[in-house]
């Protein structure tokens, strides 16, 4: 099975990990920014080195740059590495498989057409694009262009999630918000607004 | 990158039998990784690279085992987490793989009940704008409510 492809389901998944973090608003902001960085830093850095990688081993490098850098900040900040699991789940889920397929992303209910060759694996496939270079300097802003709103769209999720929470378990008292269930049923009353939006109902 | 199958509403029965043999993968991945770490330990030239660099030593065992039994990256990940919170915690080896297999129990649980009310949902008039998300993070919170007050009881 894949991995579900829309914005907000990598979100919710890419989310899971700060319910273990016992980090305030502050914290948890800081933490969103750091995976935020560290996916912008992960896609650049695949996106240029991945000639240099053979075929199969381009998966297995992307995880064992996951455990490295996991290691690294461990050692350095004593920041638990379940992180990498939400840097995981924000990469784009054809990040590095071989579909040739061009697809959508649902980014605020409208749909953004992914760029000739929607991920790295592909490009590898079918070998380098043909197109010219000022088109394909377009599209590549548009492959780095949704990776970023991907970026900002987390960081804005978690640190709105992490102001509720903070005002219902300190200033409501409500005890259910310092357990993952609390997190779960706002999750969920999030998720009802966002699939309820006022434009994708007029459709 | 690949998630792990889900279970299939249709046939409650398969699904359940998926569930424990996942289970039982996780609970043996994760126990032999434990062990591992732990005999690492026990010698001087390993014991350095157990201890202080815990993640990496884990993630690459992590990693070997699961590729070994063609599992996909979310198990990876999830024994991962497992081994280190559960590592990290300074525990003899036999208090380590209780805790594992205590796990272990809770994610069998857990699913158990979800692919359960999936499975009732199916039949029930869900209104569509709570299909998808909604409906599940309600699930899992209810879920989740209970696996902490069943976990306050027992531990």
């Amino acid at each position: 099975m894949k991995l579900p492809e829309s914005l907000f389901s990598r979100m919710l998944l890419a989310y899971l990990p700060f319910m273990i973090y016992p980090y305030g608003f502050f914290r948890a902001g800081v933490a969103a920014l750091w995976i935020v960085l560290f996916l912008w830093i992960t896609v650049a850095f695949f996106w240029f080195t991945r000639r240099l990688f053979p075929d199969r081993s381009l998966k297995c490098a992307f995880l064992l740059w996951l455990i490295v850098w996991a290691q690294a900040v461990w050692t350095l900040t004593k920041l638990p590495p379940y992180w990498i699991a939400s840097v995981f789940f924000l990469a784009p889920v054809s990040f590095l498989e071989d579909t040739a397929k061009a697809g959508h992303v649902r980014v605020f209910s409208r749909e953004v057409p992914r760029s000739q060759y929607p991920s790295i694996g592909a490009e590898r496939k079918l070998g380098r694009s043909q197109l010219p270079f000022g088109k394909r300097m377009k599209k590549l802003g548009r492959y780095f262009f949704e990776r970023a709103l991907t970026g900002i769209g987390f960081a804005g999720f978690v640190m709105l999630l992490a102001f509720v929470r903070e005002i219902a378990e300190k200033h409501l008292n409500l005890h259910a918000f310092e357990q993952p269930a609390g997190m779960l049923f706002l999750i969920a009353a999030v998720a009802f607004l966002w699939k309820n939006q006022p434009y994708r109902r007029r459709r | 990158m690949r998630g792990a199958r889900p279970a299939p509403l249709q046939r409650p029965g398969e699904g359940l039998a998926r569930i424990w043999c996942e289970a039982g993968d996780l609970f043996f991945t994760a126990a032999l990784t434990l062990t591992l770490l732990v005999f690492a330990a026990a010698f001087d030239k390993t014991r350095l690279f157990a201890q202080d660099y815990a993640i990496l030593s884990s993630g690459i065992i992590v990693y070997g085992l699961s590729r070994y039994q063609k599992k996909p990256d979310v198990f990876f990940l999830a024994v991962l987490a497992i081994v280190f919170m559960i590592s990290s915690r300074k525990n003899d080896l036999f208090h380590g793989l209780s805790l594992v297999w205590a796990v272990s129990v809770g994610i069998v649980f857990f699913q158990t009940c979800f692919l359960g009310l999936r499975h009732k949902l199916l039949f029930s008039r869900l209104p569509v704008s709570m299909k998808g998300w909604p409906s599940l993070c309600l699930l899992a919170g209810f879920i989740a409510l209970v696996l902490r007050s069943l976990g306050r009881l027992v531990f």
